[in-house]
């Protein structure tokens, strides 16, 4: 069965790209472009892996990675957060609150990150 | 408000303002490089060699863009510290080492072997701020490998002398010319080798770590022929 990833994105472009690529390499995937979408969407059902960005125009990423972490449900779902923020203290927070991946996307094309979700996936 | 105040207010205004750009630029440039590469990738339909070749171009200038942004963000992060110093007592094999752990992964890709060649006796300690002088190390070395061929070595090696440590970091790559080894250190100043080997480089960092370097009361200069160059640098012991 294909795995499910959910894409938490505001931009619509690169939202749309992402989905894409992720479809053509074989998953099955949800798309949330802020808080309120991801949460309605996570209820629903449980994603193999989520993908987030940091910018977001409810809440911040930083928030949903949290809410997600304290979640007994959701704690162990792999999180790569995939944004062009990439100050140190982003970076530490980001880890603190229990990110997989942190990933900036200008330094990765598609088949780069589809490439790394493929691996943690295995796992 | 006085004029010091003032001042550092600009300075972060300037800071927040390059921060805010480059995010912007790298969201644009994550949309360009995406696509090229989807349709290089035949992942949205079949293109002809002419337009394959094209796309490869576009996704070239648009790494080499990024690098560029890259490059922005890290200067402004070392100028936007080079206000604030903390001085410590802290032992520079240590932080070497460390930074060498860094570029593990860099220099393997690029086939260049980082050669520490550590001293035989303990050294004292140094009087520094080891995340300025981390900027310094990073530099050098990643300068090192940039203008290194695929088999080439780079040594790096740190030697005590009176009352300060002198570190150095040797490379086989081009050389910097005659002519330019004047103004290598420089505002904006990239070496006529350098261009035509790396397109992309914004000739800030030797100057901005002449800078930190000097902040230390220490002194940065180089040898260098067509046989490849050696940068050296000093820092205070602690006392």
């Amino acid at each position: 069965m294909a795995k499910k990833i959910l894409i938490i994105e505001d931009d619509t472009f690169l939202q749309g790209l992402a989905s894409r690529k992720l479809g053509v390499e074989g998953y099955e995937v949800e798309v949330a472009s802020d808080s309120k979408q991801a949460f309605n969407n996570l209820n629903k059902q449980i994603p193999d892996l989520i993908l987030l960005d940091l910018l977001l125009p409810d809440v911040d990423g930083f928030e949903i990675l949290k809410e997600i972490r304290e979640n007994v449900k959701w704690k162990s779902v792999p999180i790569i957060v995939f944004s062009n923020l990439s100050e140190e203290g982003d970076i530490t927070k980001a880890k603190a609150l229990g990110v997989t991946e942190f990933m900036v996307k200008a330094n990765f094309t598609l088949d780069e990150l589809a490439e790394k979700i493929k691996l943690l996936l295995k796992k | 408000m006085n004029e010091n105040e003032k001042l550092k207010k600009m300075i972060e205004l300037k800071s927040d303002l390059i921060s805010i750009s480059a995010h912007q630029l790298r969201t644009s440039l994550s949309a360009m490089k995406w696509t090229f590469k989807m349709l290089i990738d035949k992942d949205v339909g079949d293109i002809n060699p002419e337009q394959e070749g094209m796309l490869k171009k576009s996704l070239e200038s648009s790494e080499r863009m990024v690098k560029l942004v890259n490059e922005m963000i890290s200067i402004n992060h070392a100028e936007d510290i080079s206000f604030k110093y903390n001085f410590d007592d802290i032992q520079i094999r240590a932080l070497i080492e460390d930074v060498l752990l860094d570029f593990s992964e860099e220099s393997y890709k690029k086939g260049v072997k980082l050669v520490f060649e550590k001293p035989k006796t303990k050294l004292s300690l140094v009087h520094i701020d080891d995340e300025k002088i981390r900027v310094v190390i990073q530099n050098l070395i990643e300068n090192s490998i940039k203008y290194s061929e695929k088999g080439d070595k780079v040594f790096i090696s740190n030697n005590q002398k009176d009352n300060f440590i002198e570190i150095s970091v040797k490379d086989t790559g081009i050389g910097i010319p005659q002519n330019d080894q004047e103004k290598i250190f420089g505002k904006f100043f990239r070496a006529s080798n350098a261009k035509k080997k790396e397109q992309v480089g914004s000739g800030l960092g030797l100057y901005t770590i002449k800078g930190i370097v000097e902040k230390h009361g220490g002194k940065i200069w180089f040898k260098s022929n067509n046989k490849g160059t050696t940068f050296y640098f000093t820092v205070p012991l602690s006392k």
